[in-house]
């Protein structure tokens, strides 16, 4: 899906967004930052994909106000993300893992609530529902010197969420977070969608995007390549045949049958049981190859894409991308 | 714990103005400072420093009581209850003041920057200004602790102990003179060190600067002066100029006398217009990544 597309995706009948990229550029001097962004993030789970320098850092700062846009607005609920008034949507887990050493993760979390304007009482309140949330109420009157990578990273979730916002900004919440951790977190940001609310994450951790992402943005250079989910990207790829693996007894006889397909570029037989193919037009081969399985009553073990992971598509887009 | 357990529910309560986030950044800032023991080793010295001017004081009301000429010789030694005592009692405490944000402003404010805990706050609803001001509160609050504060105490001591509460009546000008110096020596230091512990994060470089403005400026304000033989050189040195304003709050400055209250104000309101440039541009500068 590219930009275009991806501002169709709010149309009526489906979600409000909750924040807005509407032409963003940002330069720094004579460097661009972002360039032209056109972006919708709305209820659910969003990745954020790119290789280093591509703009996530650039486009996160712009979604938290801490960067003014050159040219273009960003709205979070329908307010500048730049005012205060948006700050209050937007909760936001930063990569940077510097606190104030001396606190405890309590005090630290307390703090920023009062930050949001929360008088004491209700300062205390929220944090002890926000530590709740991320698993770290009895653990939290620790010293942040004396916290694991991983207590650090949940204290930093609860500070973002605090004062309950409508979108959580996550920059890579995984990292040296043990296995056990990441799950939790991943369900943590579920239940928050669960909610209602939106989530974007950026991370490098290709895998765990997969599992937790709905919808995936794509970034390079500057620029928004692609959104859209996994699937729908993949499809887009048009260039790029699908990768299928097919285990069947009858392995030869499929082979035979399937080259003369258009849609079908090419056909390998690794092995006696299983057919690797590149096809064009996936949809509409997988809707051929049912009626035709069904119809010959094909003794099918097996079929899998294999080249629709995260990875993969990440690759694709950006080889794509490097050819303009 | 699952958020049904914790009793999750949705939080729809009246902000205040973000003007309130200062508090929290300026109790964070003392709580910081108090969390330390090499702080308390200086507020210990101040607090002795000023124990043994209430000492002074309280003796001198006691003498006074059993003998008025006991009473008046101890003041032929400048403690308190003069203009002059207390603008030399709060230069002391200065000192010491200075000293503890030499090596408090690396934590207060320079970690900010050097570790990028600025985007804490910046992600809230504090905005630059608020987190600014913030941060100048917190100086400004351990200035006026350990400076204004004691002063103002003092003061009260020595009007109490007095024969009557005349004290108050015929010496306005000090209440003035305290509350003056105080506010100089406040919003200096708070804007000196702010500039310079957002451009020199680290602490033994911004102990190095920060004694360089106040040591090594009055050093070279003497030696050009000592040179040329001209008295305005005296204006290089930062920390003087701080405290001859205090004493012209005080009334106790010797008028016509170069340098003249006015030129320490100019040169002081300089300073604090330079620091002012160098926070914005500094606090701008997070725009930029790095």
């Amino acid at each position: 899906m590219t930009e275009a597309s991806a501002n169709s995706s709010v149309g009526p009948g489906l979600p409000a967004p909750v924040a807005e990229f509407r032409s963003v550029t940002k330069w720094y001097g004579a460097v661009i930052g972002v360039n032209d962004i056109d972006l919708t993030v709305g209820p659910g789970i969003t990745g954020l994909l790119g290789p280093n320098g591509a703009g996530k850092t650039t486009l996160i700062k712009l979604l938290t106000g801490q960067l003014r846009p050159s040219l273009g607005q960003i709205l979070v609920r329908g307010e500048l993300a730049w005012s205060a008034a948006a700050k209050r949507f937007i909760g936001y887990c930063p990569d940077v893992d510097a606190f104030y050493e001396e606190m405890s993760g309590r005090t630290f979390v307390r703090t920023m609530a009062r930050l949001h304007g929360m008088d004491r009482r209700t300062a205390a309140e929220r944090t002890e529902v926000a530590l709740a949330e991320v698993g770290m109420s009895d653990r939290a009157d620790r010293t942040l010197r004396g916290c694991s990578k991983g207590m650090r990273q949940r204290i930093k979730l609860a500070q973002a969420l605090v004062h309950d916002p409508q979108i959580l900004i996550v920059d890579e919440p995984l990292n040296g977070v043990d296995p056990v951790g990441r799950r939790e977190l991943m369900e943590l940001f579920r239940r928050f969608r669960e909610r209602g609310k939106a989530v974007l994450v950026s991370s490098h951790i290709l895998d765990e995007m997969e599992l937790l992402a709905e919808q995936v943005v794509f970034m390079g250079r500057g620029r928004v390549l692609a959104v859209g989910t996994l699937p729908e990207i993949r499809n887009m790829l048009a260039e790029r045949p699908q990768r299928i693996r097919i285990r069947s007894s009858q392995a030869r006889e499929l082979a035979t049958q399937l080259i003369p397909w258009s849609q079908v570029r090419s056909v390998d037989l690794p092995t006696e049981n299983e057919l690797s193919l590149e096809v064009h037009r996936p949809d509409e081969f997988f809707r051929r190859f049912a009626a035709l399985a069904v119809e010959c009553n094909w003794n099918l073990s097996s079929l899998e894409t294999t080249d629709t992971s995260a990875e993969a598509v990440f690759e694709y887009v950006m080889a794509a991308a490097s050819k303009f | 714990m699952a958020v049904e357990l914790a009793g999750y529910r949705e939080w729809a309560g009246r902000r205040r103005s973000p003007w309130w986030t200062c508090w929290p950044i300026v109790r964070t800032g003392l709580n910081m400072i108090l969390r330390r023991w090499i702080f308390w080793v200086l507020i210990g010295l101040g607090l002795l420093n000023f124990l043994f001017n209430f000492a002074f004081v309280y003796l001198k009301a006691t003498l006074t009581v059993q003998s008025e000429a006991a009473g008046g010789f101890l003041d032929r030694y400048r403690v308190t209850g003069t203009g002059e005592a207390y603008a030399d009692f709060m230069f002391g405490q200065a000192s010491i003041t200075a000293l503890l944000l030499a090596f408090a402003g690396s934590m207060l404010i320079g970690n900010d920057y050097r570790q990028g805990g600025l985007i804490y706050y910046l992600s809230r609803r504090t905005e630059r200004r608020h987190y600014v001001v913030g941060k100048l509160l917190t100086v400004g609050a351990v200035v006026t602790l350990i400076t204004t504060v004691p002063a103002l105490a003092l003061y009260a001591e020595y009007g109490l102990l007095s024969n009557s509460l005349d004290y108050f009546l015929n010496h306005p000008r000090i209440l003035a003179g305290i509350l003056g110096y105080g506010v100089v020596l406040a919003v200096v230091q708070s804007l000196l060190l702010f500039a310079i512990a957002a451009w020199v994060p680290r602490t033994v470089p911004l102990v190095m600067t920060w004694l360089g403005i106040f040591v090594l400026l009055k050093g070279l304000a003497e030696a050009l002066r000592a040179i040329d033989d001209n008295r305005h050189w005296l204006l290089l040195g930062v920390w003087d100029d701080m405290h001859r304003l205090g004493r012209w709050c005080f009334g106790s400055l010797e008028a016509g006398r170069i340098p003249t209250a006015p030129q320490c104000l100019g040169v002081l309101a300089g300073v604090c217009v330079i620091c002012l440039v160098l926070i914005v541009r500094r606090v701008r500068a997070v725009e930029v990544v790095t």
